[in-house]
């Protein structure tokens, strides 16, 4: 096949869709109004969720935080709730700029490249959050052990099957990590180079 | 003549446009769809902003062009998926098996380009010049006649091995 028949399907369809003038001004219009889905608002709004049930978390850390009673709790303490507010927060500001894009005024090239930029921010984050998440644990639970059952897991000492139990988690929970993190990296690299092409 | 009557005319004037450039980005009917709903939303939006510096056609090609990258999606094979390709043919109503066939190569070549690539290829497939080409995507007269003549290249490469 030539490139010159891509171009003649190309405007045999062109002159075929120009006869199809199906849509009419009702269904127009409802395209404007309340059918309009955008993926933005979906990803934000569970977004947004995710954030506020992290706030809470933190809230609560910190109103209890005169429990965590040894230095090294203190230290898990201090690191949980910043991770619980960090992080939300970057995400949060992340999509922020993938929203702000403007649509209707910037050139295409333009809008690419800050919306690969965007898209590539927000990514980053979610893998540190992978990484942050997986090390979160050591920190997270010991605190919300306090907390909820005033126990410190740092003094009791663990059963054997406790221990298995925890290598388990220990390794699926890697395993999970490194895919994930292989998966964020797969998709910004076409990304990166298309941009490096773009500047 | 009221906005939303003026809005509505130019969208059924220039739907097979809207059809095409979501056609592109996509591939399947769903998506499409989506996209094309997505692309008059925004054109709503922004109906107000338009000036009359450009034609009105160069800003709707504008506006649905920056509306697909925000909406590109991972390329997702759901077996029920209808393929774009068949979508048109189906639009179409065509009874043309050459064209069909064609129409299902051009997409297979298009869905294996890069967003700028199929963006630089559509716009040269709609019969846009170099200029025209420059004005709407922001890249310099020069920079799109060598893009162009890279992406044929790479086209055809493609070709020769299909």
């Amino acid at each position: 096949m030539e490139l010159e028949e891509l171009q003649s399907a190309w405007s045999q369809m062109s002159t075929e869709l120009e006869q199809q003038k199906k849509l009419t001004n009702d269904i127009i219009m409802k395209m404007t109004q309340e059918k309009y889905r955008n993926k933005f608002k979906t990803v934000t709004t569970y977004e947004t969720m995710g954030a506020f049930v992290c706030f809470c978390i933190a809230i609560l850390f910190l109103a209890k935080f005169g429990e965590l009673n040894t230095w090294y709790l203190q230290v898990c303490g201090v690191l949980s709730v910043s991770y619980l507010i960090i992080l939300p927060i970057m995400v949060l500001s992340a999509l922020k700029k993938i929203k702000a894009l403007d649509i209707s005024k910037g050139s295409y090239k333009d809008n690419l490249i800050s919306y690969i930029k965007a898209k590539n921010r927000l990514l980053r984050l979610q893998r540190i959050g992978v990484g942050v998440g997986f090390l979160g644990m050591f920190f997270i639970l010991p605190v919300c052990s306090k907390i909820i059952s005033n126990k410190n897991v740092f003094e009791l000492g663990l059963k054997t099957e406790q221990v298995v139990l925890l290598s388990i988690t220990l390794g699926i929970t890697s395993i999970f990590c490194v895919w994930a993190y292989k998966g964020y990296l797969k998709l910004t690299r076409s990304a990166q180079e298309l941009l490096k092409d773009l500047e | 003549m009221p906005k939303e009557a003026v809005f509505t005319d130019l969208i059924r004037e220039h739907q097979g446009l809207l059809f095409k450039v979501t056609s592109i980005y996509t591939n399947n009917k769903q998506d499409q769809e989506d996209l094309f709903q997505e692309v008059v939303y925004q054109l709503w939006k922004y109906f107000d902003s338009f000036r009359n510096e450009s034609k009105i056609t160069t800003w709707m090609y504008r506006v649905a062009m920056n509306t697909a990258i925000t909406h590109l999606k991972r390329k997702k094979r759901r077996p029920d998926a209808i393929p774009v390709a068949d979508a048109i043919i189906k639009e179409t109503e065509s009874k043309d098996d050459l064209y069909e066939e064609r129409l299902r190569q051009l997409y297979r070549h298009l869905e294996q380009l890069n967003t700028l690539d199929k963006g630089l290829v559509f716009l040269l497939l709609e019969g846009k010049s170099y200029k025209e080409i420059a004005q709407i995507t922001g890249l310099g007269d020069s920079n799109v006649g060598t893009r162009i003549s890279r992406i044929k290249k790479k086209l055809k490469t493609n070709m020769a091995k299909s």
